[in-house]
């Protein structure tokens, strides 16, 4: 560098920006908040906590299904060092914690539906007189016959969970004429799959805390929506939403249900209590509270009728999905629409009826998590598929190839694939990395006790929001006097890294370093409302927010620059962080000396980017159309290999390749993949949260297996497929939910290439494995 | 009762009740906030610190347990040159995701490099397999321990 003059840097920085050279983008920069993570500072919600906070802890509701007949708290005041006990009658607004059907109280008062369902909180100067004092607050109860399989919960005689009917939500996919398409077929195959409730476990859990300052409640807490519950706890308190700041503490993990139901909970709960007792209160969730009174991961009863052709063309698919979706609707009326929607796989197929349920019952509410309904749709589409080709005595693979999306097919809703659409790639990527021809047949000459599996998975996967609501964001930049650049939104960081690539977007339109930028921490009173933090929407709809900030803020910095360089306000450049003139004339500027001219110019540079996603358009009672702008795609391949007298088997290599647009930070979109897969891994392989007459039997980190680094592939194989999107900045595709999707199907399908029997419900356990081949 | 105990190279004396736990004297006493709880029960490992050199669960030891031993967590390593090539190669490899299991992780990754130069996979994937991570796979972690154990 030194030895360079600066005539010379400047002809390179040129050259750079003559090539188009994104000089941000697609590069595996570091995150720009990870130097305070790895030194353990005070960051989280429960690390902020002044010396005189009080705690909170949850009375939880002792049936599944009772009338309340009173509620005494008396006992439990007078405890040693309990400070308040919150119950319904201490809401001053409405008893309501709901995100899209108001069907959920804060506080349980004439009926508990769950084991879940919060009664009251006890308010105490430590943690342990507050669990020791909930245990006396005394509710009587009358019992209520209750319903837990969600099947039996859709007939007409079944107990009322609420005082409608238990179906919340019934979505439709009708294309074609799918009796026509059974006549066409040669052969049908009709199976049943299901799967289980799933906890999300974040390591951290739900928790919030809460100060009245003033006219003003200021919460600082561990969500993904700070915006939503800052709109929530209006609702409890009967306050405007002025009087509530919201700060998103860093957020230990989320995954969905902090996105969800719970993160209202524990920020109302300590909202009130800050109010009632005029001391500062947390809210935190132990982890035994979180797995009982959070959203799970809907377990699903999926059954297949598909009719295919002997050479393998797919005919016709008639899909119905039931979702147990406990107590309570939650973000689940949603998640039955993606799951519905994505239920037939990622193929062409002419004649299709879907019905999608989601289900009241008197289990423990589900409702969103990582996928969103598409972990249980496309294990079982995909599954089927194997169990197709195994009736077709057809390579797994060769069924795919026939009937897969590619550009120019079109979907179940009839949407049709553009250039776009990377699954031939993603599935090519796999089958070459893991020599799939040559195993599949070396697999098949096996005998003796231990034999291997190759198995294939793959998914389509709609963009954003889509059919789940407005997709819009907002994002702030402003710039300091010393030309740092604070980048604020109300969209949320939890550990995927897509705020620092909002900031890699913006310093490419920009032209500024990365380095440059600083990450404000979400506040509603300062930033805009902005939509949900789901859907793994902030690359993609964030981003062209971020983008339209940083394009504003160079239309401000432009003209100014213009007049110092004494060059044309078009021929102006600014890359690196260097201003100069495309022509070469007058002098050069940092970034930091075109923002002291601008201040000095009284150019104030605030600006705000907005990005609002072209409406998705589809038919509400036949679901035609096209639900989202554009769709994610990924290939999985396993190896497993299993002890087929015991049932015990470990997965030897695993492969998968995501098509994701543009991969805005590739080390960012590897730590999803793995991520993703390992969680999907837990899933398929060992986790469940039991459920046994609607009481929560394992809530706890030892008998609720989650994946340790014991558990996991030697190693996973990781392939990015760039095929760019019309709708992310830079061709952008979503990518952090669907690598938890592929898993499920393809450790079910090595499994079922090793011992030619398939497992058809999740987790699959050795146990079940066993059974399957003694069957 | 009257504790006296060694934290991070300073000598304190704390009152603790019998049921306090290390985790919480750590933290709410002494302002040591690297130490997470994340279930309370010994199950996830995230409450980790050494104790007279040793990895224990701050959440399963009563405090009163601590009198006249020493105990280190990830605030006094921070200035220990192989603290830093951790945490640096952390932040390469983008080990830390939320970053709520970073300090423990840290902290078995620390301990390991200190007993065995250069320590395989497995062998990190073994020194890490009782401390928890919800978000990364484990994959860029053990990268992130394996690289600062090679020499630079």
């Amino acid at each position: 560098m030194s030895a360079q003059t600066a005539e010379e840097f400047l002809t390179e920085i040129q050259k750079k920006a003559e090539r188009g050279e994104l000089l941000y983008i697609g590069k595996e920069l570091r995150r720009l908040d990870d130097l305070e993570k790895v030194l353990g500072s005070p960051i989280y919600t429960n690390d902020l906590i002044p010396r005189n906070t009080l705690y909170a802890r949850l009375v939880l509701s002792k049936y599944p299904h009772a009338i309340i007949k009173s509620v005494s708290v008396s006992k439990a005041i007078g405890y040693p060092g309990v400070r308040y006990v919150l119950t319904h009658k201490d809401v001053p607004g409405l008893n309501e914690s709901s995100t899209i059907i108001p069907d959920r109280p804060l506080f349980a008062f004439n009926k508990v539906r769950s084991t879940g369902d919060i009664i009251a909180a006890v308010i105490a100067e430590k943690p342990n007189r507050a669990q020791e004092a909930a245990e006396l607050v005394e509710v009587e109860y009358e019992q209520l016959k209750p319903v837990f399989d969600p099947v039996e919960a859709m007939k007409p005689e079944a107990p009322k969970v609420h005082d409608d009917g238990n179906i919340i939500k019934h979505v439709k996919v009708r294309k074609g004429d799918v009796e026509k398409g059974f006549q066409q077929a040669d052969y049908i195959i009709e199976n049943t799959f299901r799967t289980q409730h799933q906890d999300a476990a974040p390591m951290e859990t739900e928790t919030a805390f809460a100060v009245q300052r003033g006219e003003r409640i200021l919460i600082i807490g561990s969500m993904q929506t700070p915006h939503h519950v800052q709109a929530a706890v209006a609702k409890v308190l009967g306050w405007p939403l002025d009087r509530i700041e919201v700060i998103q503490a860093v957020t230990g993990g989320a995954f969905g249900p902090k996105s969800d139901e719970p993160p209202y909970d524990v920020a109302s709960i300590a909202a009130l209590g800050a109010i009632k007792t005029g001391k500062p209160v947390l809210m935190s969730m132990t982890r035994e509270e979180s797995m009982i009174a959070h959203t799970k991961r809907h377990p699903a009863i999926i059954t297949h009728k598909t009719g295919v052709k002997a050479d393998g063309k797919l005919t016709a698919s008639k899909v119905q999905i039931v979702l147990d979706g406990g107590a309570y609707a939650s973000l689940g009326v949603l998640v039955i629409v993606r799951a519905t929607f994505h239920a037939n796989g990622p193929y062409e197929i002419p004649n299709v009826w879907n019905d999608g349920y989601k289900v009241y019952t008197n289990n423990t509410y589900t409702g969103s998590f990582r996928g969103f309904g598409a972990p249980q749709a496309i294990f079982a589409a995909e599954s089927q598929m194997d169990e197709i080709a195994k009736k077709l005595n057809m390579d797994p693979l060769d069924l795919r190839l026939i009937n897969m999306l590619r550009p120019g097919s079109k979907t179940s809703t009839g949407q049709l694939m553009d250039e776009s659409c990377g699954l031939p790639e993603c599935l090519d990527a796999v089958v070459k990395a893991s020599d799939y021809r040559k195993k599949k047949k070396l697999y098949s000459k096996q005998d003796g006790k231990i034999r291997r599996g190759i198995g294939i998975a793959m998914l389509h996967h709609g963009n954003a929001l889509g059919p789940e609501g407005n997709d819009y964001a907002y994002v702030h930049l402003s710039v300091e006097k010393n030309g740092k650049i604070h980048l604020g939104t109300g969209l949320t960081e939890f550990g995927t890294g897509a705020i620092s690539g909002l900031a890699q977007i913006a310093a490419s339109a920009l032209g500024v370093p990365i380095d440059y930028f600083t990450i404000d921490r979400p506040n509603t009173l300062v930033h805009h409302e902005t939509g949900p933090t789901v859907a793994s929407r902030v690359t993609v709809i964030g981003g062209n927010a971020a983008r339209d900030a940083a394009l504003k803020l160079k239309q401000k910095v432009l003209p100014v620059a213009s007049k110092v360089i004494g060059c044309k306000v078009e021929d102006v450049q600014i890359v690196d962080g260097y201003v100069y003139c495309k022509e070469k004339k007058g002098k050069s500027l940092s970034w930091e000396e075109l923002v002291k001219e601008a201040y000095e110019a009284n150019i104030e540079l605030n600006t705000l980017g907005y990005y609002m996603a072209p409406s998705c358009k589809w038919d509400e009672e036949t679901g035609l159309g096209s639900p989202y702008n554009q769709y994610t795609f990924g290939a999985a391949i396993a190896e497993v290999e299993v002890d087929t007298e015991t049932g015990l088997y470990k997965v030897l290599n695993y492969y998968v390749a995501f098509d994701v647009g543009r991969a805005i930070n590739p080390k960012s979109v590897r730590g999803q993949l793995y991520g993703g897969t390992v969680q999907g891994l837990g899933y398929a392989m060992m986790e469940e949260l039991v459920h046994r007459e609607g009481y929560v039997v394992n809530p706890n980190l030892k008998d609720y297996y989650i994946p340790t680094s014991l558990d996991i592939p030697e190693q996973i194989q990781t392939f990015i497929i760039e095929k760019q999107g019309s709708m992310g900045p830079f061709g952008a595709k979503i990518v952090a939910e669907p690598p938890v999707v592929l898993p499920g199907p393809v450790i079910r399908n090595a499994i079922m290439d090793a011992v030619g029997k398939g497992v058809n419900s999740l987790p699959i356990t050795s146990e079940k494995v066993y059974k399957a081949i003694k069957e | 009762m009257l504790v006296k105990v060694n934290v991070n190279g300073i000598e304190r004396e704390v009152l603790v009740d019998p049921d306090d736990r290390l985790l919480d004297v750590l933290r709410d006493e002494f302002g040591y906030k690297s130490v997470k709880e994340a279930c309370g029960t010994g199950d996830c490992g995230l409450c980790t610190v050494l104790m007279d050199g040793k990895p224990v669960l701050s959440c399963l030891v009563p405090a009163f347990q601590a009198k006249n031993h020493k105990v280190v967590t990830l605030e006094g390593l921070n200035s220990d040159p192989l603290m830093k090539k951790i945490q640096d190669q952390f932040r390469a490899h983008q080990a830390a995701q939320c970053g709520f299991c970073t300090p423990a992780m840290e902290i078995m990754g620390w301990h390991l490099l200190n007993r065995k130069k250069e320590p395989n996979k497995q062998e990190i994937k073994e020194a890490i397999s009782g401390t928890l991570c919800r978000c990364t796979g484990y994959y860029d972690i053990v990268d992130a321990i394996y690289d600062a154990g090679r020499p630079e």
